[in-house]
């Protein structure tokens, strides 16, 4: 058979299909490269283009300040033995992992869910008013967010008052804990939106049916509404990864990358090594990591996502 | 299968094609970044008239904003009075310390952005000059009277290789300021004037003992508040220490153990295990360095490792916060030193100065413009709103100075001649990260054993910079 083309000889005599192309398969047409260009144009400009020039600086000697700061050149893996050798990366590596699984996949994506499922058959007004308030804090400005957490966190604030005494500073005893649940305070909300609009597209007979089998809440749960917000989970999952992986404003904020190095994720430490100790090139090769990283988990997702097809 | 595979193909096609265009790009423009810098300096003209380009902080450097602009805006005026057919456009750099670095690195990098004057903080200076942004300012300082009244320690802060690259514009002293009252209420006799720092641990206990809701010691630790926070803390007891070495310069190398960083760790061991210090949530606050003023005033401590701009705050013009009643309230002591050892006081020192670009094409123009801001009336009004001590040893006593804010002026006047400046060479960030770091476990670890505090220093020092780069004194 030839490539592409559906010979007649398989075909029933009373289904003639004219031999040409396939109708089922994906076609490149050369005419929508110029519709394609002014997209691709942005793409490389504003994204790739950046991110190249990104990688480019991660393998030179530029400096903010100093001796190398105009007159730089290419050194070959010279940061990158360094970066590998760097226990502050390896911990970074480790804290970005924490904080974006702990306070991004689990903390926002399921707190999101929750609150959807709960205001789903809750009350009209408590819907409204909750909701509000969830997306009110998903709006505040991460500036915002910080301080509200890092005043509510130290000495004298709400949480320290309300589950210790108002001298203890939880914000400098855990601060892992308490600039990851800042950033779930600030993300659940947007994952509630986005569960709360599946929750609504799921067949009511599909529930009332399974009802009427005498399945109980937990049994529907699991059996019907997890699997059928599946493609939201995942959606969920990999905007709170990324939103989480980007974050800086919050942690720098409440913490700066302290007490010492306990919460110096890959943004901070990136921001730390090029603007305040001017090591630029140290700075964007950490920046370049960030982003295969950020790649790696989309691409997983994609693939993920796939499959479930 | 074909089709399937020769998509494939396609789109791995073009998908290199985008990356290698975009490596293009990157390529190009790396070189064109560095070509730029080297151009020939751009004259820049608005209106028929020469523009000089003029970049400050806006926000960080003066006690106020507010204050910051009038400044400026008065010796601008009073630059194009004598000057006509030139005018002033600024470059106001919002945000902090870290913020006005990293825009004037970037401004510097393009003649045609680079700024003709710049306000610039002493600790970086050394980077600075290493990039070929500073111009030279031997040629002009013949012709300034002022320049020669500036302490040796003032010049040293912008002199590398026998040419100086930025005069002074103001200068921060440290020292200690007690609470009166509360003194009197433990029975310690003012005025009061510690020889050693067993005098100020001994007041510092008998503050917790008669008033155990106050703080006993204000001395920030940790790296929230960058390592400007060391020049205003730890750094003075350094200074005060038997071995204050910093950066080696006969072996170029960062001093990360000896027996003054010893004794400077183990005076903050005395104070987190004496219960002596600041709540840790005060010391690890990002915005202590700003907020000390305020909280001095809200009488929470009874002994504060404190600068002069200060008691600039307190005044009405500055009102930051209002303190009026502030010279009855406070008393001043001299920063001493371990043992009390010469010098007998000791303090950090750190300002801000005014350079001018290399590549700037009005470098006489923007010279004159630098006089009319060292004008006498000027560079006090600036240290006096800016929070610093004039450079000139002859405006220490002059009226418009010791009046704006008495008795506290004059007081760290008198420490000028004995402060000394921290090395300003660019790694220094990262020495003052590792002493942060070694200074915060300390204060949230009373139990840290000072050799447990070295470690800390170090380790992330060497680290950092290379064990061929670092090095102990014994």
């Amino acid at each position: 058979m030839t490539e592409g083309t559906v010979t007649g000889s398989l075909v029933s005599p009373g289904l003639a299909i004219p031999a040409g192309r396939r109708q089922d398969r994906v076609r490149f047409q050369r005419s929508s490269i110029p519709l394609l260009l002014p997209a691709t144009i942005l793409l490389v400009v504003l994204f790739l283009g950046p991110v190249a020039y990104s990688f480019y600086y991660g393998f030179t000697n530029l400096e903010l300040i100093g001796p190398t700061a105009t007159h730089y050149q290419f050194t070959g893996l010279t940061n990158f033995n360094q970066m590998v050798s760097d226990p502050i990366f390896g911990q970074s590596l480790y804290l970005t992992a924490f904080f974006v699984v702990g306070s991004g996949v689990i903390g926002a994506t399921g707190i999101g869910l929750m609150l959807a499922i709960a205001m789903q058959s809750s009350l009209a007004v408590v819907r409204i008013l909750i909701g509000a308030l969830v997306v009110v804090c998903f709006m505040l400005p991460p500036i915002t967010v910080a301080m509200v957490w890092y005043a509510a966190s130290t000495a004298g604030g709400t949480l320290t008052t309300l589950f210790g005494s108002p001298s203890s500073d939880f914000l400098h005893s855990f601060p892992m804990v308490l600039v990851g649940a800042a950033n779930t305070w600030s993300l659940a909300g947007l994952a509630m939106l986005l569960f709360a609009a599946a929750l609504r597209n799921i067949p009511r007979e599909v529930v009332e049916s399974a009802e009427l089998e005498s399945a109980t809440a937990v049994q529907r749960f699991f059996r019907i509404t997890l699997p059928l917000l599946k493609p939201t989970i995942l959606t969920t999952v990999l905007l709170m990864t990324l939103l989480s992986l980007a974050n800086f404003t919050i942690v720098y904020i409440m913490t700066a990358g302290g007490p010492g190095t306990e919460t110096m994720i890959l943004p901070v430490y990136s921001y730390q090594q090029a603007f305040q100790f001017n090591h630029l090139a140290y700075g964007a090769l950490i920046g370049d990591a960030m982003v295969l990283l950020a790649t790696v988990v989309s691409f997983f997702y994609v693939r993920v996502s796939r499959a479930r097809v | 299968m074909g089709t399937l595979l020769r998509g494939r193909r396609l789109r791995i096609s073009i998908a290199a094609a985008a990356l290698t265009a975009a490596a293009a790009i990157a390529a190009l423009g790396g070189g064109a970044l560095t070509a730029a810098s080297a151009k020939a300096p751009v004259a820049r003209t608005a209106a028929g008239k020469t523009v000089l380009h003029v970049a400050y902080g806006s926000t960080f450097v003066f006690l106020t904003p507010a204050l910051a602009v009038k400044w400026w805006g008065t010796v601008a005026k009073e630059f194009e009075a004598t000057h006509p057919n030139v005018t002033v456009q600024f470059e106001p750099i919002p945000g902090g310390y870290t913020d006005i670095v990293t825009k004037l690195s970037l401004l510097y990098r393009q003649s045609s952005t680079a700024p003709d004057v710049a306000e610039l903080p002493a600790g970086q200076m050394g980077g600075w000059v290493s990039s070929g942004y500073l111009a030279p300012l031997d040629k002009f300082l013949p012709t300034a009277p002022w320049w020669k009244q500036f302490p040796q320690s003032v010049k040293a802060e912008t002199t590398f290789n026998g040419h100086v690259y930025a005069v002074d514009h103001g200068e921060n002293t440290n020292a200690l300021f007690y609470n009166i009252p509360m003194f009197k209420k433990a029975g310690i006799p003012v005025p009061w004037h510690p020889k050693t720092w067993a005098d100020m641990i001994s007041a510092a206990q008998k503050i917790h003992k008669a008033l155990p809701n106050v703080w006993p010691i204000w001395l920030q630790g940790g790296s929230a508040g960058g390592t400007i926070a060391i020049q205003y803390n730890g750094g003075n007891l350094l200074q005060g220490s038997t071995n204050p070495t910093i950066f080696d310069s006969k072996t170029n190398k960062w001093v990360v153990d000896s027996p003054g960083l010893r004794e400077t760790f183990q005076f903050y061991i005395s104070l987190a295990k004496g219960g002596l210090q600041a709540p840790v949530s005060q010391l690890l606050n990002p915005n202590a360095v700003d907020n000390v003023p305020a909280l001095v005033s809200q009488q929470k401590m009874a002994i504060v490792v404190g600068a002069n701009f200060y008691p600039e705050a307190w005044v009405k013009a500055t009102c930051g916060p209002c303190w009026t009643a502030a010279p009855k309230i406070m008393g001043t002591a001299y920063f001493p030193t371990i043992n009390g050892q010469a010098p007998g006081i000791a303090s950090a020192l750190g300002g801000w100065e005014l350079a001018i670009g290399a590549h700037s094409a009005n470098q006489s123009l923007a010279w004159d413009f630098i006089q009319t801001a060292q004008q006498r009336v000027n560079m006090i009004t600036a240290d006096n709103t800016g929070g610093w001590v004039p450079p000139a040893k002859n405006y220490w006593t002059d009226p418009l100075y010791v009046n704006y804010a008495p008795p506290f002026q004059a007081f760290f006047a008198g420490i000028m001649p004995k402060a000394v400046g921290e090395p300003n060479t660019p790694n220094f960030s990262v020495w003052g990260t590792g002493f942060n770091n070694a200074t915060g476990a300390i204060v949230q670890n009373p139990n840290m054993t000072v050799q447990q505090a070295v470690d800390v220093m170090k380790s992330y020092v060497t680290q950092q910079l290379g064990s061929n780069m670092v090095e102990t004194l014994k």
